[in-house]
C-alpha cells in the first residue's frame, strides 16, 4: 500500500549511516541489522494515503534536514535536575543518543532485589548487555518489534549500535522495589536519534520502568524510539512512558510487548511534547491468562499532533485487557487514537474493555478516534467506548454553585480529567510533578 | 447448542425459483455503445445520455475499492448483461394484461398487487428485472400531488425534476460502483413529495433479480419538499443461481426544510449455499442529504441476504437542526460477508444523529460494522450517539467494528459504544426451565437483541423481519 514518493533527505542520510555503522563481532546482530536496513531501504515514509497514517501527516518531517548527532554535548547534573526522580534505584542517561555514564547511577549492579536470580538482574547499555547477555539478546532484540512493514522501527534496528540503548534484565523471581529511570535527553536541533530499550522479565520477576524523553533545546529533531518488553510467565512489568520532547520535535515510537502465560503488564503513557508524536503500542498475549492495563494521556495545544495507535492481540484464552486513553486538546491541536483489539480464534473467555475519551477545549481543536474490534471467538466479553466532547455543563454548574469562578471550575475539571491517568503512575514525585505540569498547562489555556 | 445452530444455519433459501419469461437482453459487456443502446431503448433525452457517458468515462479511471473487510474474486464487468427487460408487445392497460407468469411470481413472493394491495394499504411500484411493469395506487397519490413512478417514466414525464436532483447527492464519480450505476442504471423508483404533503400511505417497491447474469443497477431518487414527509419500504428477494450476480444500486434522498424521509429495507437476496458458492454481490451506495433546516432522514435496514454486502447508508446533515438516524440489523451465516454501517456528516448547527447497529454472525461468516461520524468545524452543538452490538453464534465466524470518529468542533458531543457477546447458556437455561424450546428461545433472544431496530420498522416489515431472522437461524442451536 505504501506509495513510493521522493525520499526525504534525512531518510537517505539515515540509510547511508546505517550502512556506515561498524560491524559488531556478533554475526546474528550484523545479520539482523542488515535485514532491517534492507527493509529501511525498501520502505518509504508513509503518507496519509496509508490507512495507518490517515490522520497524521508526516509532510512537515520531509522538510527537515537531519544528521546523525555529532559528538554529544557535555551536560551536567544541573541541566537535568528537573527530571531527577529521587525514588529511582538506577538511572541511565542518554544524551543525543550516547550513553552518559557520569550522569547515570546504579548501572550494571544488582539493585535492591530480593529473590534468587538465574541470569542476574541488571541494568546496562546494550553494548555491555551484548557481552554479558548475548544469548538473551539474540532471543529478544529486534524480535518483538517487527520491522517488516514499517520504516521507523526498521531504521532504528538498522542503527542499533549498543551505545544508544538500554537493557533491563529482571532475573527469575527478582522483585525490584525501586523504579528504573531511563532518560533520553536531546540537546541539539536537526539531529536524528534512535533510542532503544529492551526489557526482559524472567518468570516471576517484578519491576518498574520509567522511559522518559526530554529535551534541552527548542529545535526540531527526530526521535525514533523502539522499546521491546518481554514478560515471561507470571512476571509483572509496570511501564511508564513520558514524552516531553521539544515543541518542534517529531517523536515516533514503537513499543512492543509480549506476554507469556499469566504475565502482567501495566502501562501509563503520557504525551506532552513534540510538534508531532506518534506511538505504536503493540501488545501480544502469547500465553493464557495474560493481564494488561493500558492508560494513555495526551495533553496538547498549539499546532501539536499526538497520535496513538494501539493494538492488543488476544491470541490465547482467558486474556484480559483494560485500556483507557484520554486526550485534552487545545489550540489548533489534533489528537488521533486508533485502538485495535483483536481476539483470535480460540482466545475464549477473553475480557477486553477499551475507552477512548477526548476533551476538546478550543474551537479549532480536532480529534480523530477509531476504536476497532476484530473478534473471531464466540465466548468473549469485549466492549469499547469512545466519547468526544467538552466539559459537562452539570459538573461546571455544581462547582460554580459552590462559589468557584467559571475559569477555575473549568481548570479544575480539565485537570481532574487528566489526573485519572497520572494518579496511576507508581512514582510519587513524578505524579506530583506531572500534576503540576498539567495544572500549569490547563491554566495557560 | 451446536445442533440447533447447525439446523438453523442449514435453512434452504425459500425464494429460489425462476420465472420463465422471455427477456430482451443486450449483449454482454460494457462499452459506450451499450450505454447508448440502453439510453436509446429507454428513449432518454440527450442530457441523460451525457450524464451516463460522463459517469462511464469517470468509471474507467477508477479502481474497485479494496478497503472493505470482504474477500471475493474480482468482478468481470465484461461478462455482465447490462440490459434485460421483459418483452412487451403492447402497452398494458390493466392488471389483467400482465403476464400471468409474472403475476404468479408476485403471488409466491406475497406482493399485495391488487385488492390485497388496497387492504394492505401499500402502493407497490413493482420492478421486475429492470423495467417497471405495473404501478398501483398512482391515482390516489396523484390526488395529493405525489409523484411515484419508475425513474424512466419520471425522465419522460418530469425531466426537469429528475435533472435537478439526479446525482445531486451521489455525484457520478462518487465511488466505483456508484459511477458504474450512473453509467448503466436501467430502472428504479422516483418519488417526489410536494410542499407540505404528508404521504398518505407507505410507499414500497419490491425488487427482484430474475434473468441469470444480469446485474441490477437500480437508481432510486426520493425528494421531499418543505414540510413533506414519506415512509418508503424496499424489500428484496432473488431467485437461486450459482453464478454471482452483481447488484450496484444507488439511492439518493433529498430532504428540504422540515421534511422527513424514512427509508426501510429488508434485504434477503440469495446468499450462496452453505459452501459459500453463488450469491449476490450487493454493492450499494445510499445517501441522504438533509438540505433544509429541521429536516430528518432515517435509514432502517435488515440485511440478511447476499453473499457480500457492501453498504453504508449515509446522512449529510447540512440544514441546521437536521437529524440523521441509522438503525441496522445485519445477519450473516455460512460464508456470507457483510461490511456495512453508516456515515453521519454533521455540517449544520445543532444537528443530531443516532446510530444503532446490531450484527449477528453465524457459521463461517464475517460481519463488520464500519462507520464514520464527522463533526465539521461549522457544526456547533452537534450531537451523536452510536451503539454497535455484535453477537457471535459459533466459533468460526467473526465480528468486527471499525468506527471512525472525526470531531473538529469542541461544542459537539460524540458517544460511541460497542459490545460483543454470545447467547449465554444461563439465558437458554432460563427459557428452557420455563418450558420454551432452545430454538424458540434463541429466536426470542435474537429478537430482543434487535428490538431497538425492529421498533423502527413499519408494522408489516417488522413482522416479516422477525420471521426472517427466525428462519435464517432456524436449527442453529441445540
Amino acid at each position: 500500500m505504501t506509495t513510493v514518493v521522493d525520499t526525504p533527505q534525512w531518510l537517505a542520510t539515515l540509510r547511508a549511516d546505517g550502512h556506515a555503522l561498524p560491524q559488531s563481532p556478533l554475526a546474528w546482530l550484523n545479520e539482523r541489522r542488515a535485514q532491517a536496513l534492507e527493509r529501511a531501504n525498501a520502505l518509504s515514509v508513509p503518507t496519509t494515503r496509508d490507512e495507518e497514517w490517515r490522520f497524521t501527516d508526516l509532510a512537515p518531517l520531509r522538510q527537515f534536514s537531519l544528521q546523525r548527532p555529532p559528538a554529544a554535548r557535555t551536560i551536567t547534573e544541573a541541566d537535568i535536575a528537573l527530571f531527577n526522580l529521587p525514588e529511582a534505584g538506577a538511572r541511565m542517561v542518554f544524551v543525543d543518543g550516547q550513553f552518559a555514564p557520569s550522569l547515570s547511577h546504579g548501572v550494571g549492579a544488582l539493585i535492591g532485589t530480593s529473590g534468587g536470580t538465574s541470569t542476574g538482574t541488571s541494568v546496562s547499555t546494550l553494548t555491555d548487555g551484548l557481552k554479558s547477555h548475548g544469548a538473551l539478546l539474540q532471543q529478544h532484540l529486534g524480535v518483538h518489534a517487527g520491522f517488516e512493514q514499517q520504516v521507523f522501527p526498521a531504521l532504528n534496528t538498522a542503527w542499533l549500535h549498543g551505545n544508544n540503548g538500554a537493557l533491563v534484565v529482571l532475573g527469575r523471581n527478582a522483585v525490584l522495589e525501586q523504579p528504573l529511570h531511563v532518560l533520553f535527553v536531546a540537546t541539539q536541533a536537526n539531529i536524528a536519534l534512535c533510542p532503544r530499550v529492551l526489557v526482559v522479565a524472567e518468570s516471576g520477576a517484578q519491576g518498574k520502568l520509567i522511559e522518559d524523553y526530554v529535551s534541552l533545546t527548542n529545535g526540531a529533531y527526530l526521535a525514533n524510539a523502539v522499546c521491546e518488553v518481554s514478560i515471561a510467565g507470571n512476571a509483572e512489568v509496570h511501564h511508564v512512558r513520558l514524552q516531553r520532547e521539544s515543541l518542534a520535535a517529531t517523536h515516533i515510537a514503537t513499543t512492543a510487548v509480549s506476554l507469556a502465560k499469566d504475565a502482567r503488564y501495566r502501562s501509563q503513557s503520557v504525551a506532552l511534547g513534540a510538534r508531532l508524536s506518534r506511538v505504536n503500542l503493540d501488545i501480544r498475549q502469547a500465553g493464557e491468562g495474560a493481564d494488561v492495563e493500558l492508560d494513555g494521556l495526551a495533553l496538547i495545544g498549539g499546532e501539536q499532533v499526538a497520535d496513538t495507535h494501539s493494538s492488543v492481540d488476544h491470541a490465547f484464552a482467558h486474556g484480559r485487557c483494560r485500556q483507557m486513553h484520554k486526550t485534552i486538546v487545545g489550540g489548533a491541536a489534533h489528537a488521533v487514537f486508533n485502538g485495535k483489539v483483536l481476539v483470535r480464534e480460540g482466545a475464549q473467555l477473553t475480557n477486553s474493555a477499551q475507552q477512548s475519551r477526548n476533551l476538546l477545549v478550543s474551537p479549532r481543536a480536532r480529534v480523530d478516534t477509531k476504536p476497532q474490534l476484530e473478534i473471531f471467538a464466540d465466548d468473549v466479553k469485549c466492549a469499547h467506548g469512545a466519547t468526544v466532547g467538552q466539559l459537562d455543563a452539570e459538573h461546571l454548574f455544581y462547582l460554580k454553585s459552590r462559589g468557584l469562578p467559571e475559569q477555575q471550575a473549568r481548570n479544575l475539571l480539565t485537570y481532574a480529567f487528566g489526573a485519572e491517568v497520572i494518579q496511576r503512575i507508581p512514582v510519587k514525585s513524578l505524579v506530583n510533578r506531572l500534576q503540576q505540569t498539567v495544572l500549569a498547562r490547563v491554566d495557560a489555556k | 447448542m451446536s445442533t440447533v445452530l447447525e439446523n438453523l444455519v442449514n435453512q434452504p433459501y425459500q425464494h429460489g425459483f425462476v420465472t420463465a419469461i422471455e427477456a430482451e437482453t443486450a449483449p454482454k459487456g460494457l462499452n459506450e455503445d451499450i450505454i447508448r443502446l440502453i439510453s436509446s431503448k429507454k428513449g432518454e433525452p440527450e442530457w441523460l445520455l451525457e450524464f451516463r457517458l460522463k459517469a462511464y468515462q469517470h468509471w474507467l479511471t477508477m479502481t474497485p475499492p479494496q478497503w472493505a473487510n470482504v474477500q471475493h474474486t474480482p468482478v468481470d464487468f465484461q461478462a455482465i448483461t447490462y440490459y434485460a427487460a421483459p418483452k412487451q408487445k403492447k402497452k398494458l392497460k390493466s392488471m389483467d394484461e400482465v403476464d400471468p407468469e409474472l403475476l404468479k411470481t408476485f403471488e409466491k413472493l406475497g406482493v399485495p398487487m391488487n385488492e390485497r394491495a388496497a387492504l394492505a394499504g401499500v402502493a407497490v411500484d413493482v420492478i421486475f428485472d429492470s423495467v417497471s411493469v405495473a404501478t398501483t395506487y398512482k391515482q390516489k397519490l396523484a390526488d395529493v400531488g405525489i409523484i411515484f413512478c419508475s425513474i424512466s417514466e419520471a425522465v419522460r414525464e418530469h425531466p426537469e425534476l429528475v435533472r435537478k436532483y439526479l446525482g445531486s447527492v451521489v455525484p457520478v464519480g462518487d465511488n466505483y460502483y456508484a459511477a458504474l450505476n450512473a453509467a448503466v442504471f436501467t430502472d428504479g423508483s422516483f418519488c417526489f413529495i410536494p410542499k407540505g404533503v404528508k404521504c398518505p400511505m407507505e410507499l414500497s417497491t419490491y425488487f427482484r433479480i430474475n434473468t441469470q447474469d444480469s446485474g441490477q443497477f437500480e437508481r432510486t431518487l426520493i425528494v421531499a419538499e418543505d414540510g413533506a414527509s414519506v415512509s418508503y419500504l424496499e424489500g428484496c428477494t432473488a431467485p437461486k443461481f450459482d453464478t454471482n450476480q452483481l447488484h450496484a444500486a444507488v439511492v439518493e434522498l433529498v430532504a428540504m426544510d422540515n421534511a422527513d424521509i424514512k427509508y426501510s429495507t429488508v434485504q434477503n437476496w440469495y446468499a450462496g449455499d452453505e459452501k459459500g458458492v453463488g450469491g449476490i454481490y450487493n454493492f450499494v451506495t445510499k445517501r441522504g442529504l438533509c438540505r433544509g433546516v429541521n429536516s430528518r432522514i432515517s435509514w432502517t435496514q435488515v440485511e440478511t441476504g447476499s453473499a457480500i454486502t457492501w453498504k453504508y447508508p449515509s446522512c449529510v446533515l447540512r440544514g441546521d437542526n437536521s437529524v440523521g438516524e441509522f438503525y441496522s440489523v445485519a445477519l450473516t451465516n455460512h460464508y456470507q460477508q457483510a461490511d456495512t454501517g453508516t456515515k453521519m456528516v454533521h455540517i449544520g448547527k445543532n444537528t443530531g444523529s443516532t446510530i444503532v447497529s446490531k450484527g449477528i454472525s453465524a457459521g463461517h461468516s464475517n460481519n463488520s460494522y464500519r462507520g464514520l461520524v464527522r463533526i465539521a468545524p461549522t457544526a456547533s452543538g452537534a450531537r451523536n450517539y452510536s451503539q454497535c452490538d455484535s453477537m457471535l453464534i459459533g466459533q468460526k465466524c467473526s465480528a468486527n467494528t471499525f468506527p471512525y470518529i472525526d470531531v473538529r468542533n469542541p461544542s459537539g458531543t460524540v458517544e460511541h459504544e460497542a459490545t460483543t457477546s454470545k447467547i449465554g447458556e444461563d439465558q437458554l437455561f432460563y427459557f428452557q426451565s420455563r418450558g420454551i424450546g432452545a430454538e424458540e428461545a434463541i429466536s426470542m433472544i435474537i429478537n430482543g437483541f434487535c428490538k431497538d431496530v425492529f421498533q423502527q420498522l413499519p408494522m408489516e416489515f417488522a413482522v416479516e423481519a422477525t420471521k426472517l431472522l427466525g428462519l435464517k437461524l432456524e436449527g442453529s442451536v441445540g
